[in-house]
Protein backbone atom coordinates (compact mmCIF):
# COMPACT_ATOMS: atom_id res chain seq x y z
CA UNK A 1 0.00 0.00 0.00
CA UNK A 2 1.73 3.61 -1.15
CA UNK A 3 -0.85 5.59 0.31
CA UNK A 4 -0.68 7.14 3.49
CA UNK A 5 -2.68 7.26 6.71
CA UNK A 6 -3.39 10.37 8.87
CA UNK A 7 -3.01 7.92 11.82
CA UNK A 8 -2.08 4.39 12.20
CA UNK A 9 -3.37 2.31 15.85
CA UNK A 10 -1.57 -0.42 17.19
CA UNK A 11 -4.52 -2.40 19.15
CA UNK A 12 -8.11 -2.53 18.23
CA UNK A 13 -8.85 -3.04 22.44
CA UNK A 14 -11.02 -0.59 24.09
CA UNK A 15 -8.47 2.29 23.48
CA UNK A 16 -8.07 1.43 19.83
CA UNK A 17 -11.01 1.12 18.96
CA UNK A 18 -12.10 4.60 20.84
CA UNK A 19 -9.18 6.37 18.77
CA UNK A 20 -10.66 4.75 15.72
CA UNK A 21 -14.43 6.09 16.40
CA UNK A 22 -13.17 9.54 17.16
CA UNK A 23 -10.88 9.43 14.15
CA UNK A 24 -13.92 8.32 12.29
CA UNK A 25 -15.78 11.43 12.91
CA UNK A 26 -13.36 13.60 12.48
CA UNK A 27 -12.89 12.24 8.78
CA UNK A 28 -9.66 10.69 9.04
CA UNK A 29 -8.33 8.39 7.14
CA UNK A 30 -6.33 5.65 9.40
CA UNK A 31 -5.70 2.19 9.79
CA UNK A 32 -6.59 0.34 13.03
CA UNK A 33 -4.05 -3.06 13.42
CA UNK A 34 -5.35 -5.83 15.67
CA UNK A 35 -3.16 -9.14 16.14
CA UNK A 36 -5.92 -11.04 16.73
CA UNK A 37 -8.48 -13.12 14.72
CA UNK A 38 -10.83 -10.54 15.53
CA UNK A 39 -11.33 -7.27 17.90
CA UNK A 40 -11.52 -8.45 21.40
CA UNK A 41 -10.29 -12.38 20.38
CA UNK A 42 -7.09 -11.56 22.98
CA UNK A 43 -8.52 -9.33 25.41
CA UNK A 44 -9.54 -10.52 28.85
CA UNK A 45 -10.78 -8.24 31.39
CA UNK A 46 -12.84 -8.58 34.96
CA UNK A 47 -14.46 -6.56 34.02
CA UNK A 48 -16.97 -3.71 34.23
CA UNK A 49 -16.79 -0.41 32.13
CA UNK A 50 -17.24 2.23 34.60
CA UNK A 51 -18.77 5.31 33.80
CA UNK A 52 -20.77 6.57 31.01
CA UNK A 53 -18.00 7.66 28.08
CA UNK A 54 -19.32 5.05 26.05
CA UNK A 55 -22.81 6.53 25.14
CA UNK A 56 -20.50 9.15 23.75
CA UNK A 57 -19.31 6.68 21.25
CA UNK A 58 -22.17 5.07 20.86
CA UNK A 59 -25.60 7.20 21.66
CA UNK A 60 -28.12 4.76 23.07
CA UNK A 61 -26.06 1.76 23.22
CA UNK A 62 -28.84 0.84 25.83
CA UNK A 63 -31.45 0.36 23.37
CA UNK A 64 -29.58 -2.28 21.87
CA UNK A 65 -29.59 -5.77 23.26
CA UNK A 66 -25.80 -6.27 22.09
CA UNK A 67 -22.08 -5.59 23.23
CA UNK A 68 -22.75 -5.08 26.44
CA UNK A 69 -24.32 -7.76 29.49
CA UNK A 70 -25.54 -5.92 32.02
CA UNK A 71 -25.83 -2.67 34.19
CA UNK A 72 -24.33 -2.52 37.57
CA UNK A 73 -26.63 -1.15 40.04
CA UNK A 74 -26.03 -3.87 42.64
CA UNK A 75 -22.43 -3.32 44.47
CA UNK A 76 -20.79 -5.53 47.03
CA UNK A 77 -17.20 -5.60 48.90
CA UNK A 78 -16.96 -8.85 50.77
CA UNK A 79 -14.48 -9.90 53.79
CA UNK A 80 -13.73 -13.24 53.70
CA UNK A 81 -12.12 -15.36 56.74
CA UNK A 82 -11.55 -19.33 56.39
CA UNK A 83 -15.46 -19.63 56.95
CA UNK A 84 -17.12 -16.37 56.95
CA UNK A 85 -18.35 -13.76 54.77
CA UNK A 86 -18.66 -9.81 56.17
CA UNK A 87 -20.09 -7.15 53.22
CA UNK A 88 -20.59 -4.04 52.58
CA UNK A 89 -23.97 -3.97 50.50
CA UNK A 90 -25.25 -1.49 48.28
CA UNK A 91 -28.24 -1.94 45.96
CA UNK A 92 -30.24 1.48 44.33
CA UNK A 93 -32.51 1.82 41.55
CA UNK A 94 -31.59 4.73 41.40
CA UNK A 95 -29.02 3.03 38.86
CA UNK A 96 -31.70 1.73 37.19
CA UNK A 97 -32.41 4.19 34.19
CA UNK A 98 -29.43 5.13 31.20
CA UNK A 99 -27.44 6.52 30.83
CA UNK A 100 -25.88 3.77 33.24
CA UNK A 101 -22.58 4.97 35.73
CA UNK A 102 -21.52 0.93 34.97
CA UNK A 103 -21.52 -1.91 32.33
CA UNK A 104 -20.52 -5.25 32.64
CA UNK A 105 -19.24 -6.47 29.43
CA UNK A 106 -16.74 -9.47 27.94
CA UNK A 107 -14.71 -8.48 25.61
CA UNK A 108 -14.49 -11.02 23.07
CA UNK A 109 -17.90 -9.70 22.75
CA UNK A 110 -18.08 -6.70 23.76
CA UNK A 111 -14.85 -5.35 21.45
CA UNK A 112 -16.30 -6.99 18.38
CA UNK A 113 -19.28 -4.90 18.33
CA UNK A 114 -17.76 -1.78 19.39
CA UNK A 115 -15.39 -2.50 16.13
CA UNK A 116 -18.40 -2.73 14.38
CA UNK A 117 -20.28 0.51 15.30
CA UNK A 118 -16.47 2.02 13.95
CA UNK A 119 -17.09 0.07 10.55
CA UNK A 120 -20.39 2.14 10.43
CA UNK A 121 -18.49 5.33 11.49
CA UNK A 122 -16.17 4.55 9.20
CA UNK A 123 -18.52 4.13 6.27
CA UNK A 124 -20.09 7.33 7.05
CA UNK A 125 -16.54 9.53 7.45
CA UNK A 126 -15.07 11.19 4.17
CA UNK A 127 -12.62 8.01 3.52
CA UNK A 128 -15.36 4.92 3.88
CA UNK A 129 -13.03 3.44 1.39
CA UNK A 130 -9.36 4.32 2.48
CA UNK A 131 -9.53 3.61 6.60
CA UNK A 132 -9.88 0.18 7.66
CA UNK A 133 -9.90 -1.98 10.69
CA UNK A 134 -7.11 -5.21 9.71
CA UNK A 135 -7.39 -8.08 12.02
CA UNK A 136 -4.80 -11.05 11.93
CA UNK A 137 -1.35 -8.45 11.72
CA UNK A 138 1.25 -8.34 14.16
CA UNK A 139 2.54 -4.99 14.22
CA UNK A 140 6.49 -5.90 15.18
CA UNK A 141 8.05 -2.79 15.08
CA UNK A 142 7.37 0.99 14.96
CA UNK A 143 9.20 2.89 12.36
CA UNK A 144 10.92 6.23 13.51
CA UNK A 145 12.60 8.66 11.05
CA UNK A 146 14.84 11.70 12.75
CA UNK A 147 12.91 11.06 15.98
CA UNK A 148 9.26 10.68 14.72
CA UNK A 149 7.32 7.76 14.16
CA UNK A 150 6.41 7.60 10.48
CA UNK A 151 4.82 4.18 10.36
CA UNK A 152 5.04 0.74 11.52
CA UNK A 153 6.10 -2.21 10.29
CA UNK A 154 4.60 -6.14 10.10
CA UNK A 155 6.85 -8.99 8.79
CA UNK A 156 8.38 -7.48 5.38
CA UNK A 157 5.48 -4.81 4.63
CA UNK A 158 5.57 -1.16 5.41
CA UNK A 159 2.84 1.24 6.06
CA UNK A 160 2.98 4.70 6.69
CA UNK A 161 1.44 7.79 8.79
CA UNK A 162 1.77 10.62 10.03
CA UNK A 163 1.17 9.39 12.88
CA UNK A 164 0.99 6.36 15.54
CA UNK A 165 -1.66 5.76 18.41
CA UNK A 166 -0.08 2.45 20.82
CA UNK A 167 -3.08 0.79 22.33
CA UNK A 168 -1.28 -2.30 22.09
CA UNK A 169 -2.43 -3.14 26.16
CA UNK A 170 -0.19 -3.98 29.31
CA UNK A 171 2.19 -6.00 27.17
CA UNK A 172 3.17 -2.97 25.94
CA UNK A 173 6.51 -4.51 23.73
CA UNK A 174 6.18 -1.60 21.35
CA UNK A 175 6.20 1.56 23.77
CA UNK A 176 9.28 -0.65 25.36
CA UNK A 177 10.88 -0.36 21.40
CA UNK A 178 10.57 3.41 21.50
CA UNK A 179 12.03 3.59 24.46
CA UNK A 180 9.10 5.20 26.70
CA UNK A 181 9.05 2.26 28.90
CA UNK A 182 11.77 0.29 30.40
CA UNK A 183 13.17 -2.65 28.15
CA UNK A 184 12.02 -4.57 31.89
CA UNK A 185 9.53 -4.12 33.86
CA UNK A 186 9.65 -6.03 36.99
CA UNK A 187 7.04 -7.83 38.80
CA UNK A 188 6.64 -5.18 42.05
CA UNK A 189 3.94 -3.67 41.16
CA UNK A 190 2.29 -5.95 38.50
CA UNK A 191 -0.61 -8.35 39.19
CA UNK A 192 -1.63 -11.74 37.62
CA UNK A 193 -5.26 -12.01 37.02
CA UNK A 194 -7.01 -15.06 36.86
CA UNK A 195 -10.54 -15.89 35.88
CA UNK A 196 -13.34 -18.59 35.12
CA UNK A 197 -16.26 -18.14 32.74
CA UNK A 198 -19.26 -20.10 34.93
CA UNK A 199 -22.39 -20.32 33.19
CA UNK A 200 -25.46 -21.23 34.36
CA UNK A 201 -29.26 -21.53 33.56
CA UNK A 202 -30.52 -17.95 32.90
CA UNK A 203 -33.39 -18.19 35.08
CA UNK A 204 -31.30 -20.05 37.80
CA UNK A 205 -28.36 -16.64 37.55
CA UNK A 206 -31.16 -14.06 37.53
CA UNK A 207 -32.67 -15.84 41.30
CA UNK A 208 -29.63 -16.80 42.56
CA UNK A 209 -27.84 -12.67 42.50
CA UNK A 210 -31.01 -11.51 42.47
CA UNK A 211 -31.07 -9.85 38.81
CA UNK A 212 -34.06 -8.17 36.99
CA UNK A 213 -34.12 -8.02 33.13
CA UNK A 214 -30.30 -6.29 32.47
CA UNK A 215 -29.64 -5.69 36.11
CA UNK A 216 -26.07 -6.87 37.46
CA UNK A 217 -24.23 -7.13 40.70
CA UNK A 218 -20.16 -6.13 40.72
CA UNK A 219 -18.81 -8.05 43.88
CA UNK A 220 -15.44 -7.23 45.51
CA UNK A 221 -13.09 -9.89 47.98
CA UNK A 222 -10.32 -9.65 49.80
CA UNK A 223 -8.82 -12.03 52.62
CA UNK A 224 -9.12 -15.63 52.48
CA UNK A 225 -9.91 -15.17 48.63
CA UNK A 226 -5.96 -14.54 47.66
CA UNK A 227 -4.63 -17.29 49.84
CA UNK A 228 -2.31 -14.84 51.79
CA UNK A 229 -0.95 -13.44 48.35
CA UNK A 230 -1.56 -9.34 48.04
CA UNK A 231 -4.53 -8.87 45.57
CA UNK A 232 -8.09 -9.87 45.76
CA UNK A 233 -11.34 -11.54 44.24
CA UNK A 234 -14.01 -10.27 42.12
CA UNK A 235 -17.42 -11.43 41.04
CA UNK A 236 -19.42 -10.07 37.80
CA UNK A 237 -22.62 -10.94 36.78
CA UNK A 238 -22.67 -11.49 32.70
CA UNK A 239 -26.20 -12.42 30.69
CA UNK A 240 -25.98 -16.07 31.76
CA UNK A 241 -22.71 -16.51 33.26
CA UNK A 242 -20.50 -14.92 35.51
CA UNK A 243 -17.23 -13.81 35.87
CA UNK A 244 -15.41 -15.01 39.23
CA UNK A 245 -11.41 -14.94 39.20
CA UNK A 246 -8.66 -13.12 41.44
CA UNK A 247 -6.11 -10.52 40.49
CA UNK A 248 -2.62 -11.53 42.69
CA UNK A 249 0.06 -9.24 43.12
CA UNK A 250 3.04 -11.20 41.06
CA UNK A 251 6.09 -10.45 43.36
CA UNK A 252 4.31 -11.45 46.55
CA UNK A 253 3.33 -14.64 43.95
CA UNK A 254 7.05 -15.68 43.27
CA UNK A 255 7.50 -14.87 46.96
CA UNK A 256 5.50 -17.32 49.17
CA UNK A 257 5.62 -19.95 45.38
CA UNK A 258 2.39 -19.99 45.30
CA UNK A 259 0.69 -20.80 41.89
CA UNK A 260 -2.44 -19.07 40.62
CA UNK A 261 -5.18 -21.72 39.34
CA UNK A 262 -4.11 -23.19 42.96
CA UNK A 263 -5.46 -20.68 44.92
CA UNK A 264 -8.25 -19.94 42.39
CA UNK A 265 -9.53 -23.53 43.46
CA UNK A 266 -8.73 -21.94 47.08
CA UNK A 267 -11.20 -18.75 46.53
CA UNK A 268 -13.42 -21.27 44.79
CA UNK A 269 -14.02 -23.99 48.14
CA UNK A 270 -14.75 -21.14 50.36
CA UNK A 271 -18.56 -21.95 51.90
CA UNK A 272 -19.84 -18.34 50.56
CA UNK A 273 -18.60 -18.41 46.93
CA UNK A 274 -19.16 -22.11 46.64
CA UNK A 275 -22.83 -21.72 47.36
CA UNK A 276 -22.71 -18.84 44.72
CA UNK A 277 -21.65 -21.18 41.93
CA UNK A 278 -23.27 -24.29 42.79
CA UNK A 279 -24.51 -26.00 39.76
CA UNK A 280 -22.54 -23.65 37.53
CA UNK A 281 -19.99 -24.85 34.61
CA UNK A 282 -16.67 -23.51 33.85
CA UNK A 283 -16.78 -22.45 29.73
CA UNK A 284 -13.67 -20.84 29.91
CA UNK A 285 -10.09 -19.87 31.98
CA UNK A 286 -8.16 -17.33 30.90
CA UNK A 287 -5.16 -15.34 32.56
CA UNK A 288 -4.10 -12.11 31.85
CA UNK A 289 -1.49 -8.93 33.69
CA UNK A 290 -3.11 -6.10 34.62
CA UNK A 291 -1.12 -2.84 35.83
CA UNK A 292 -2.01 -1.44 39.44
CA UNK A 293 -2.25 1.87 39.29
CA UNK A 294 0.95 2.75 41.28
CA UNK A 295 2.65 5.57 39.56
CA UNK A 296 6.04 4.47 40.18
CA UNK A 297 6.12 2.20 37.58
CA UNK A 298 4.05 4.01 35.21
CA UNK A 299 5.81 5.19 31.90
CA UNK A 300 6.45 8.99 32.72
CA UNK A 301 5.89 10.35 29.37
CA UNK A 302 3.39 9.04 26.69
CA UNK A 303 4.48 10.76 23.09
CA UNK A 304 6.97 11.34 20.94
CA UNK A 305 6.86 12.99 17.89
CA UNK A 306 3.99 11.39 15.90
CA UNK A 307 3.30 9.12 18.61
CA UNK A 308 1.01 8.62 21.40
CA UNK A 309 0.58 5.89 23.86
CA UNK A 310 -3.26 5.08 25.73
CA UNK A 311 -4.93 2.50 27.76
CA UNK A 312 -2.60 -0.02 29.78
CA UNK A 313 0.28 0.29 27.32
CA UNK A 314 0.41 3.37 29.51
CA UNK A 315 -0.35 1.42 33.03
CA UNK A 316 -3.50 3.58 32.88
CA UNK A 317 -5.53 1.33 35.61
CA UNK A 318 -6.43 1.85 39.07
CA UNK A 319 -7.73 0.27 42.25
CA UNK A 320 -8.11 2.53 44.76
CA UNK A 321 -10.88 0.53 46.79
CA UNK A 322 -13.87 1.81 45.34
CA UNK A 323 -13.79 0.25 41.95
CA UNK A 324 -11.52 -1.37 39.48
CA UNK A 325 -10.71 0.94 36.27
CA UNK A 326 -9.34 0.18 33.44
CA UNK A 327 -11.44 0.10 30.95
CA UNK A 328 -12.94 3.74 31.20
CA UNK A 329 -9.43 4.99 31.32
CA UNK A 330 -8.93 3.27 27.74
CA UNK A 331 -11.57 4.81 26.56
CA UNK A 332 -10.92 8.22 27.21
CA UNK A 333 -7.38 8.22 26.82
CA UNK A 334 -8.11 6.70 23.02
CA UNK A 335 -10.31 9.55 22.44
CA UNK A 336 -7.89 12.21 24.13
CA UNK A 337 -5.44 10.33 21.88
CA UNK A 338 -7.55 11.15 18.85
CA UNK A 339 -8.57 14.67 19.24
CA UNK A 340 -4.72 15.49 19.69
CA UNK A 341 -4.38 13.64 16.14
CA UNK A 342 -7.07 15.72 15.20
CA UNK A 343 -5.36 18.67 16.30
CA UNK A 344 -2.32 18.39 14.44
CA UNK A 345 -3.11 17.41 11.47
CA UNK A 346 -5.19 20.95 11.39
CA UNK A 347 -2.56 22.32 12.28
CA UNK A 348 -0.65 20.25 9.99
CA UNK A 349 2.69 19.48 12.68
CA UNK A 350 3.02 16.40 13.89
CA UNK A 351 5.81 17.10 16.10
CA UNK A 352 6.56 16.61 20.03
CA UNK A 353 4.61 19.46 20.60
CA UNK A 354 1.81 18.67 19.02
CA UNK A 355 1.62 15.42 20.21
CA UNK A 356 2.38 16.73 23.42
CA UNK A 357 -1.26 18.10 24.10
CA UNK A 358 -2.48 14.42 24.51
CA UNK A 359 -0.76 14.39 27.64
CA UNK A 360 -1.83 17.66 28.86
CA UNK A 361 -5.11 16.40 28.41
CA UNK A 362 -4.74 13.26 30.05
CA UNK A 363 -3.40 15.18 33.08
CA UNK A 364 -6.47 17.27 32.96
CA UNK A 365 -8.97 14.72 32.85
CA UNK A 366 -10.19 12.65 35.80
CA UNK A 367 -7.87 9.81 34.56
CA UNK A 368 -4.22 11.23 36.24
CA UNK A 369 -6.39 13.51 38.36
CA UNK A 370 -7.42 10.37 39.89
CA UNK A 371 -4.22 8.49 39.86
CA UNK A 372 -2.52 10.99 41.30
CA UNK A 373 -5.35 11.64 44.27
CA UNK A 374 -5.50 8.25 45.24
CA UNK A 375 -1.81 7.03 45.43
CA UNK A 376 -1.95 6.21 49.14
CA UNK A 377 -5.22 4.66 48.79
CA UNK A 378 -3.23 2.51 46.17
CA UNK A 379 -0.57 1.46 48.04
CA UNK A 380 -3.08 0.87 51.58
CA UNK A 381 -5.27 -1.68 49.26
CA UNK A 382 -1.50 -3.42 48.78
CA UNK A 383 -0.71 -3.40 52.48
CA UNK A 384 -0.45 -6.97 54.24
CA UNK A 385 -2.30 -5.62 57.36
CA UNK A 386 -5.34 -4.29 54.78
CA UNK A 387 -5.37 -7.78 52.71
CA UNK A 388 -5.08 -10.61 55.70
CA UNK A 389 -5.88 -9.00 58.69
CA UNK A 390 -8.39 -6.62 58.49
CA UNK A 391 -10.42 -9.17 56.45
CA UNK A 392 -10.04 -11.74 59.32
CA UNK A 393 -10.62 -9.28 62.30
CA UNK A 394 -14.42 -7.93 60.38
CA UNK A 395 -15.31 -11.59 60.55
CA UNK A 396 -14.00 -12.58 63.53
CA UNK A 397 -16.07 -9.19 64.87
CA UNK A 398 -18.77 -10.08 62.72
CA UNK A 399 -18.75 -14.21 63.90
CA UNK A 400 -19.32 -13.07 67.61
CA UNK A 401 -21.39 -9.82 67.07
CA UNK A 402 -24.16 -11.98 65.17
CA UNK A 403 -23.89 -14.64 67.72
CA UNK A 404 -26.93 -14.88 70.01
CA UNK A 405 -26.08 -17.43 72.79
CA UNK A 406 -28.83 -16.64 75.70
CA UNK A 407 -25.83 -15.50 77.76
CA UNK A 408 -25.21 -11.68 78.77
CA UNK A 409 -24.06 -10.25 75.33
CA UNK A 410 -20.98 -8.27 75.59
CA UNK A 411 -20.74 -4.48 74.17
CA UNK A 412 -19.96 -4.86 71.12
CA UNK A 413 -16.87 -2.47 71.51
CA UNK A 414 -15.57 -5.34 73.68
CA UNK A 415 -16.08 -8.04 71.08
CA UNK A 416 -14.38 -5.34 68.52
CA UNK A 417 -11.32 -4.93 71.31
CA UNK A 418 -11.54 -8.79 71.83
CA UNK A 419 -11.22 -9.00 67.65
CA UNK A 420 -8.51 -6.72 67.24
CA UNK A 421 -6.22 -8.82 69.65
CA UNK A 422 -6.81 -11.77 67.85
CA UNK A 423 -5.77 -10.48 64.50
CA UNK A 424 -3.59 -7.57 64.52
CA UNK A 425 -2.50 -4.46 67.28
CA UNK A 426 -4.19 -1.45 67.98
CA UNK A 427 -0.60 0.22 66.50
CA UNK A 428 -1.05 -1.76 62.99
CA UNK A 429 -4.94 -0.22 63.16
CA UNK A 430 -3.72 3.24 64.17
CA UNK A 431 -1.21 3.26 61.35
CA UNK A 432 -3.63 1.66 58.97
CA UNK A 433 -6.03 4.16 59.77
CA UNK A 434 -4.13 7.13 59.60
CA UNK A 435 -3.21 5.95 55.92
CA UNK A 436 -6.32 5.27 54.86
CA UNK A 437 -7.45 8.76 56.28
CA UNK A 438 -4.43 10.17 54.23
CA UNK A 439 -5.64 8.18 51.00
CA UNK A 440 -9.55 8.59 51.22
CA UNK B 1 -19.40 -27.56 42.44
CA UNK B 2 -16.71 -29.75 40.95
CA UNK B 3 -13.51 -27.69 41.03
CA UNK B 4 -11.34 -28.35 37.62
CA UNK B 5 -8.04 -29.37 37.11
CA UNK B 6 -5.21 -27.33 34.89
CA UNK B 7 -5.91 -29.72 32.21
CA UNK B 8 -9.57 -29.21 32.44
CA UNK B 9 -9.26 -25.80 32.40
CA UNK B 10 -6.72 -25.25 29.53
CA UNK B 11 -9.15 -27.74 27.52
CA UNK B 12 -11.20 -24.87 27.43
CA UNK B 13 -9.10 -22.42 25.87
CA UNK B 14 -9.44 -22.32 22.08
CA UNK B 15 -5.68 -22.15 20.43
CA UNK B 16 -4.38 -20.50 17.25
CA UNK B 17 -3.74 -23.05 14.35
CA UNK B 18 -3.97 -26.47 16.66
CA UNK B 19 -3.76 -28.13 13.03
CA UNK B 20 -0.74 -27.19 12.39
CA UNK B 21 1.98 -29.76 13.20
CA UNK B 22 4.93 -26.79 13.37
CA UNK B 23 4.48 -23.36 15.08
CA UNK B 24 6.51 -20.80 15.83
CA UNK B 25 7.34 -20.21 19.26
CA UNK B 26 6.70 -16.90 20.60
CA UNK B 27 9.04 -17.28 24.04
CA UNK B 28 11.81 -17.86 24.36
CA UNK B 29 13.67 -19.53 27.28
CA UNK B 30 17.36 -19.43 28.14
CA UNK B 31 17.09 -22.61 30.72
CA UNK B 32 20.45 -22.38 31.03
CA UNK B 33 20.19 -19.86 32.95
CA UNK B 34 16.81 -21.33 34.89
CA UNK B 35 18.83 -24.32 35.50
CA UNK B 36 22.49 -22.46 36.71
CA UNK B 37 22.33 -19.71 38.52
CA UNK B 38 18.23 -18.91 39.09
CA UNK B 39 17.44 -19.11 42.95
CA UNK B 40 13.85 -19.33 42.96
CA UNK B 41 12.62 -20.78 39.57
CA UNK B 42 9.38 -19.02 40.13
CA UNK B 43 8.16 -18.93 36.32
CA UNK B 44 7.70 -22.93 37.66
CA UNK B 45 4.67 -22.37 40.08
CA UNK B 46 3.59 -18.79 38.83
CA UNK B 47 2.75 -19.51 35.10
CA UNK B 48 -1.27 -19.68 35.02
CA UNK B 49 -0.68 -22.52 31.48
CA UNK B 50 1.51 -24.24 33.38
CA UNK B 51 4.32 -23.94 30.94
CA UNK B 52 7.10 -23.94 32.73
CA UNK B 53 7.55 -27.13 34.55
CA UNK B 54 10.91 -28.76 36.68
CA UNK B 55 11.67 -31.94 35.98
CA UNK B 56 12.82 -34.82 38.99
CA UNK B 57 16.66 -33.52 38.79
CA UNK B 58 14.61 -29.84 39.16
CA UNK B 59 15.91 -28.74 35.50
CA UNK B 60 13.13 -26.15 34.08
CA UNK B 61 11.56 -27.00 31.04
CA UNK B 62 9.57 -25.08 28.69
CA UNK B 63 6.94 -25.28 26.23
CA UNK B 64 4.32 -22.39 24.58
CA UNK B 65 2.06 -25.07 23.62
CA UNK B 66 -0.45 -24.49 26.54
CA UNK B 67 0.52 -20.48 26.88
CA UNK B 68 -2.40 -18.05 26.69
CA UNK B 69 -0.42 -14.96 26.11
CA UNK B 70 -1.10 -13.71 30.00
CA UNK B 71 2.59 -11.94 29.90
CA UNK B 72 3.28 -13.41 33.49
CA UNK B 73 6.62 -15.03 32.91
CA UNK B 74 8.00 -11.77 31.10
CA UNK B 75 7.44 -10.07 34.94
CA UNK B 76 8.00 -13.03 36.79
CA UNK B 77 11.14 -14.05 35.59
CA UNK B 78 14.06 -11.28 37.03
CA UNK B 79 17.23 -13.52 35.38
CA UNK B 80 16.93 -12.63 31.95
CA UNK B 81 15.98 -15.64 30.52
CA UNK B 82 12.27 -14.79 29.07
CA UNK B 83 12.65 -13.42 25.92
CA UNK B 84 8.64 -12.84 24.93
CA UNK B 85 6.93 -12.02 21.69
CA UNK B 86 3.02 -12.15 20.89
CA UNK B 87 2.40 -15.00 18.85
CA UNK B 88 2.43 -14.67 14.80
CA UNK B 89 -1.13 -15.06 13.26
CA UNK B 90 -0.29 -17.14 10.94
CA UNK B 91 2.50 -19.38 12.18
CA UNK B 92 2.37 -19.07 15.52
CA UNK B 93 0.48 -20.06 18.52
CA UNK B 94 -2.12 -18.46 21.31
CA UNK B 95 -5.20 -17.52 22.05
CA UNK B 96 -8.66 -16.74 20.90
CA UNK B 97 -11.10 -15.95 23.55
CA UNK B 98 -14.55 -16.73 23.58
CA UNK B 99 -15.73 -15.08 26.16
CA UNK B 100 -12.31 -12.76 27.27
Amino acid sequence: MDEKFDCIIVGAGVAGLSAAMTLARANMKFLLIEKGEFPGSKNVSGGVLWGNDLAKLVPDYWEEDAGWDRYINHRRLTFLDEQSSFSIDFKSSHFNEPPYTGVVVLRSKFDRWLAEKVEEAIAASDYAMDSFIAPNILVEEVLMENGKAVGIRTGDEKFYADSVIIAEGVNNLLTRQVGLQDKYVPADHMLTGVKEIIRFDQKVLEDRFQLNGKSGMSNEFVGFATNGVEGGGFLYTNKDTISLGLVLGLKDLREKEQTPYDILNHFKKHPAISDMIRGGEVVEYSAHIVSSGDKRVMPEKLYKAGLVICGEAANLLMNAGKAIQGMDYAMRSGILAAEAITKAKEKGDFGEDAMKIYQTALEDSYIMKDINNFQDAVHLLHDPVMTQKVPNLICDFGRNFFSIKNEPTPKSREMLRGAIKRHASYWELIKLGAKGAKAL
Amino acid sequence: MKLLTLPERLGLVSYRNQAKSEIKPHILVDTDICNSTCPHKCTTYVCPANCYTKDEDGNVHFQVEDCIECGTCMYACDQGAVTWEFPDPEIGRGVTWNFG
